[in-house]
């Protein structure tokens, strides 16, 4: 019931609003990153084609942090279970995550893009509304990514060890630091079946092309099939009446 | 209408390997405080989430009203875990509200006359802004009271509810308890402690997922043959009692 989804992101959003804290790291972590990739590269040409990925790349990364670890708390703090005693449905819980921590994301790509493009001078052609709905599509992937991971970490530390195995990989595959052509052809069969590689794809489509959403329709596929997956995968993992 | 609140027909549930209950048959009337007594490892805790519907008989049935749990019918329930289970950033009156929220009562004016009255019953009205991280283990016990009562459900599932509680907080649980059931609600709390079963209307003593003796405190008592006998003392009679008709079979 959409009701009570909209209870679990508002119940979420007052989690973080309340949490100054981790507010504070949401907006300045992304912001010190985008500092360091725009001062320690000289070149605006090098930079305009490594901003887009890194939009693509920061969403990724704090949806699926943010997620897995608040999830994570939700199952080791026994909230999850209490919720599952509730009439709440799986896709509730999980749909309530997506919206709670989506508009944060939304935030948090707004803070970054205007930074990007007004302080560190990041060339861009696309339309802004485009832009977001593109990060908001990276962004479910991510969410579910983050809440599907958290079944498979007994505390919040073992989150943070999935970087290595779900996020870096991806990092160096999906053409943020060199153009996935030029990598061995292995690899570059592996890249295919990374979502961000189409995020990274489409982010420079819209911003260095100044192509339309129509014109990155498989990248948009891609990754709306990659999120329809893992919502699946993250609402099957919420089990309830384990029978044994 | 029939008077069972709930009906458990030889319930057996595993943990693997482990049969934690084993061929369990229990029924327990409308408006009773029903006590599940036993130690750690008896299988309190895991009926309880049968009978709330975490959990799935791997063979016998449950019925609560008539129904067996599901999510459908979890409105006519509440769950007060071991575990607190609250948000600990949001305030005292947000995890309520929460809770109230997502168990159907959608009129803002209507739950916010609610919430409040259950944080006075709680009596937290002073710390309804309080972040729950901020209170005490015995506060929160009593935060998590109010979550699972706040939309009034005629059947109330307490695992340990009275843990970490000072004894002037425990009489007031009984108590409000005990004015629950008059209304009509029929409570469940399982608990190790001795002192909570006395103010039970009827107990189980449990052990490896059986029951070893049900009854009233009294009845219990009065069973072991002596009259002087405390329920601590009736548990161990019972759980002697087993052990020699294990061995005798």
């Amino acid at each position: 019931m959409l009701s009570n989804t909209l209870s679990i992101a508002n119940r979420i959003i007052n989690q973080l609003i309340r949490d100054l804290r981790t507010i504070g790291l949401l907006v300045i972590a992304p912001l010190l990153i985008a500092s360091i990739v725009g001062v320690s590269i000289p070149q605006k040409s090098m930079l305009d084609y490594t901003a887009p990925a890194m939009l693509a790349m920061l969403i990724m990364f704090f949806g699926f942090l943010l997620t897995g670890i608040s999830f994570q708390r939700e199952r080791s703090q026994g909230t999850l279970e209490r919720l599952m005693a509730s009439p709440v449905s799986r896709l509730d819980i999980v749909g309530g995550y997506l919206l709670g921590f989506l508009l944060f994301a939304l935030l948090q790509v707004l803070i970054i893009f205007f930074y990007m493009v007004y302080v560190l001078d990041v060339g861009f052609q696309g339309e802004l509304w485009q832009i977001i709905v593109f990060e908001i599509i990276i962004g479910i992937g991510s969410v579910c990514l983050g809440t599907f991971a958290s079944t498979f970490a007994r505390n919040e530390f073992q989150i943070t060890q999935f970087i290595p195995i779900i996020v870096l990989p991806q990092m160096f595959l999906c053409g943020l630091l060199w153009p996935v052509e030029q990598m061995p052809n292995y690899l570059q069969w592996i890249a295919k079946f990374l979502p961000l590689t189409y995020g990274v794809d489409g982010m420079r489509a819209l911003m260095q092309q100044g192509e339309s959403l129509l014109g990155i329709g498989k990248e948009i596929g891609v990754l709306a099939a990659y999120a329809v997956g893992l919502l699946i995968l993250a609402s099957l993992t919420l089990r309830r009446g384990t029978s044994g | 209408m029939s008077n069972t609140a709930i009906a458990i027909d030889k319930l057996t549930f595993n943990y693997g390997k482990l049969r934690v209950i084993d061929d369990l048959s229990l029924e327990i009337m409308v408006g009773t405080s029903f006590g599940l007594l036993g130690p750690n490892g008896s299988g309190k805790t895991t009926l309880i989430r049968l009978l709330v519907g975490l959990l799935k008989p791997a063979v016998g049935s449950i019925r609560c009203l008539g129904e067996a749990p599901s999510p459908a019918n979890a409105g006519s329930r509440g769950y007060m875990p071991q575990l607190p289970a609250l948000y600990t950033e949001l305030s005292v009156e947000q995890n309520i509200d929460f809770f109230a929220r997502i168990y159907g009562l959608r009129n803002k004016k209507q739950r916010k006359q609610r919430v409040d009255e259950v944080i006075k019953l709680v009596d937290l009205w002073d710390k309804r802004k309080t972040p729950v991280m901020k209170l005490s283990g015995g506060m929160k016990q009593r935060v998590s009271l109010g979550c699972a009562i706040v939309h009034q459900p005629p059947l109330i599932f307490l695992d340990e509810p009275t843990v970490g509680l000072d004894p002037d907080v425990r009489v007031n649980f009984w108590e409000y308890f005990q004015s629950l059931t008059q209304s009509g609600s029929t409570i469940i709390v399982s608990s190790h402690t001795m002192d909570d079963a006395a103010h039970c209307q009827k107990l189980v003593f449990l052990r490896q997922g059986k029951i070893i003796a049900l009854g009233t405190p009294q009845e219990l008592r009065l069973a072991t043959g002596r009259a002087d006998t405390n329920l601590e003392d009736a548990f161990l009679y019972f759980i002697r009692r087993s052990e020699k008709e294990k061995n005798a079979e």
